[in-house]
């Protein structure tokens, strides 16, 4: 089990002893092997590492997108292994929001009707979502471009839509892969302030996995993994809380 | 609520064009060839309809109106007897043989032998009292204005029938005949035609009217019961025009044609709505993913995709029901028997939206490939 750095509100995620292989013909690669995390509550946590060493793979199973082979994953304190189909969408409904690196926008919507629609299957009146909906773009810069359809947005637009469909929903949890990995720096820059802002003002868990180096300076923690494992759990000192006790400025460090 | 399905068949209309328009072509086949069966088979008892009888008498077991074979003369008394008969009339039907004034070959027709009276019963809807009237003259004969070419007369001409001359005093329209072609004549011109010297004295039917239509068919049971004329049976007006109709449409295998044929439409547009609805998921189904992966359910996707099937099916039938219209239009005008009941028009219909329902269920099951896992990689 990780020793892990001091959590001041609780644990979001919890995965204990996760295996995770896939078949490829007759091959059987390991994917995870034997990992156990916690992720704090309210945190920006990034994980990163080299391609193909698991990171997005560990992102589908925390957030009930696919389940282990083996070993436990509690979200909010529910056991999604326990979970069936039916259960996790609902679980996945109310609880997390979702950012790709593709931004995946129906071409037929407005920036407003692509927010809108998850709401109205969370069972909002259609004025409480259009506000939503409408806040949501307000607070990632696009309320005057809330009306236009994808093909007349840019690409950092459509990833600031994306963000604010995931955003609208109010999720404890907001997973993002590679959310700055088709965008240019500029437009880089503004999608990790806003998920930075997220987890500041809407004490929004956000679990992230980015190669992007700019991403670091903002997580309170960053996780590298290699080949299956976590290789290294640093503790930032915190650009989202101000520091607490003795510890010195800078980063703190413990080997898994 | 967003209207996802709408939004997108409109905004990506190019994409639906080829659903909308096999559903569309299918609904036009559909109805087409309904309407043109309905048409061709509907002339074979066009005798029966284009007439205002309410009984029909002929040779037991007779399937359908030209098939009659004379009965005895002395029915009508029987009929005439009956209270509710209000009025009988003979019907004679000569099959025969005709030679037109130009080299046309022998054409095969069907006398029909009429009661010229203004008063008559037989095709008083086909014909106009004037055009009734001149048959009255001895060796008359009025032909459909479709059949003029292959009798190769005009109005006025003579041609010979079964060797007997006969002059053409007028043409009808809507009354073409399956198999042949249909002649009118009066009774004694017709029973002059005939050179069958076993139907002196017989008639081949009598038609009757009765006081009240709606008892028609148990005044027919009534009058069937009787044996002291020879042989012979009644049927309602209704059930002998059905009877005929069904005669043709099985004893061609025009039956079985059409519902092969309706069959392959069905299948042949269920394919290609079903690969075009199919194409438009799969198109959109990282975003279906991502709506997954936020939690809408599969349940909530599979209603996009089935309402999308739903307005391509609706988009397509408001389409075909107009082109048939206007099909039918241009068809009605050339000649071409056409007909359509409410009754057909609803199941060709029935039949296009459920292909579309079809091609729609097809469509939802390509939703499996929206496994939100698939988005992290
Ligand atoms: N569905 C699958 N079937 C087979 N192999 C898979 C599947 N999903 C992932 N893998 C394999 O698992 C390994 C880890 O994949 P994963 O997507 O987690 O890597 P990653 O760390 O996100 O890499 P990158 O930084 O390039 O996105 C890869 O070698 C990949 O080939
Ligand atoms: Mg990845």
């Amino acid at each position: 089990m990780n020793a892990r750095p001091s959590s001041p509100s609780g644990i979001a995620l919890q995965a204990r002893g996760i295996h995770k292989s896939f078949v490829s013909g007759r091959v059987r690669s390991s994917v995870l092997r034997d990992l156990s995390i916690d992720i704090e509550t309210g945190e920006l946590t990034l994980i990163s590492g080299p391609s193909g060493c698991g990171k997005s793979t560990l992102l589908a199973i925390l957030s009930g997108l696919q389940p282990p082979d083996e070993g436990s994953v509690h979200a909010l304190g529910e056991d999604l292994c326990t979970y069936d189909t039916r259960k996790l969408e609902r679980f996945r409904l109310h609880h997390t929001g979702f950012v790709f690196q593709g931004f995946n926008l129906f071409p037929a919507l407005s920036a407003v009707e692509q927010v809108e629609l998850p709401l109205h299957y969370l069972g909002l009146a259609p004025s409480e979502a259009k506000r939503r909906a409408a806040q949501s773009l307000e607070e990632v810069g696009l309320g005057p471009r809330m009306r236009l359809r994808p093909s007349e947005l840019s690409g950092g637009e459509k990833q600031r839509v994306a963000i604010a469909r995931a955003l609208a929903k109010e999720p404890e949890l907001l997973f993002a892969d590679e959310p700055t990995s088709a965008l240019d720096a500029a437009n880089g820059q503004i999608v990790i302030d806003i998920l930075h802002r997220i987890a500041r003002n809407h004490g929004t868990t956000v679990l992230c996995v980015s190669h992007d180096p700019r991403l670091v300076s903002h997580a309170d923690r960053v996780l590298t993994m290699e080949d299956g494992r976590i290789l290294s759990d640093r503790r930032q000192q915190s650009p989202l809380r101000p520091t607490t006790g003795t510890d010195t400025p800078g980063t703190e460090e413990t080997a898994p | 609520m967003v209207a996802l399905a709408r939004k997108t068949l409109i905004y990506e209309w190019r994409r639906f064009l080829p659903a909308i328009l096999a559903v569309g072509f299918a609904g036009l086949l559909q109805l087409l060839q309904a309407a043109l069966v309905l048409g061709i088979f509907g002339s074979s008892s066009v005798y029966i309809t284009g007439s205002s009888a309410d009984l029909w008498v002929g040779y037991p077991g007779t399937q359908s109106v030209n098939l009659g074979r004379a009965i005895d003369n002395g029915v009508e008394m029987r009929l005439r007897m009956d209270p509710a008969v209000t009025k009988v009339e003979p019907f004679q039907w000569v099959d025969s043989d005709w030679r037109g004034p130009q080299d046309t070959g022998g054409v095969s027709v069907f006398v029909s032998g009429i009661d010229t009276r203004p008063d008559g019963m037989m095709f008083s809807k086909a014909l106009s009292p004037e055009l009734r009237a001149r048959l009255v003259e001895p060796d008359a004969v009025i032909v459909d204005r479709a059949d003029l070419d292959n009798l190769g007369v005009g109005i006025g001409g003579v041609a010979a029938i079964n060797g007997h001359r006969v002059r053409v005093v007028g043409v009808s329209s809507g009354l073409r005949a399956l198999g042949g072609v249909n002649i009118v004549a009066s009774l004694d011109t017709a029973r002059r035609i005939d050179t069958a010297p076993a139907d002196s004295n017989r008639t081949t039917y009598f038609v009757a009217r009765v006081a009240d239509p709606s008892q028609a068919h148990d005044i027919a049971r009534r009058l069937r019961g009787a044996a002291s004329f020879g042989r012979y049976d009644v049927w309602t007006a209704k059930s002998f025009a059905h009877r005929s109709q069904m005669y043709w449409m099985l004893d061609t295998g025009a039956g079985a044609g059409v519902l092969f044929l309706a069959g392959i439409v069905f299948l042949v547009g269920a394919v290609i709505t079903s690969q075009t609805l199919v194409a438009a998921v799969v198109g959109s189904v990282r975003e279906y993913a991502t709506l997954n992966a936020l939690g809408v359910g599969v349940g909530a996707l599979r209603r996009v995709v089935m309402e999308q099937a739903f307005w391509v099916g609706a988009i397509g039938l408001v389409g075909s029901m107009a082109l048939g219209a206007v099909f039918l239009l241009v068809a009605s005008h050339y000649s071409v028997p056409v007909a359509l009941s409410p009754v057909a028009t609803l199941a060709c219909l029935a039949l296009v939206m459920a292909l579309a329902i079809v091609s729609g269920l097809a469509a939802m099951r390509s939703l499996r490939r929206a496994d939100p896992a698939t988005l992290l990689r």
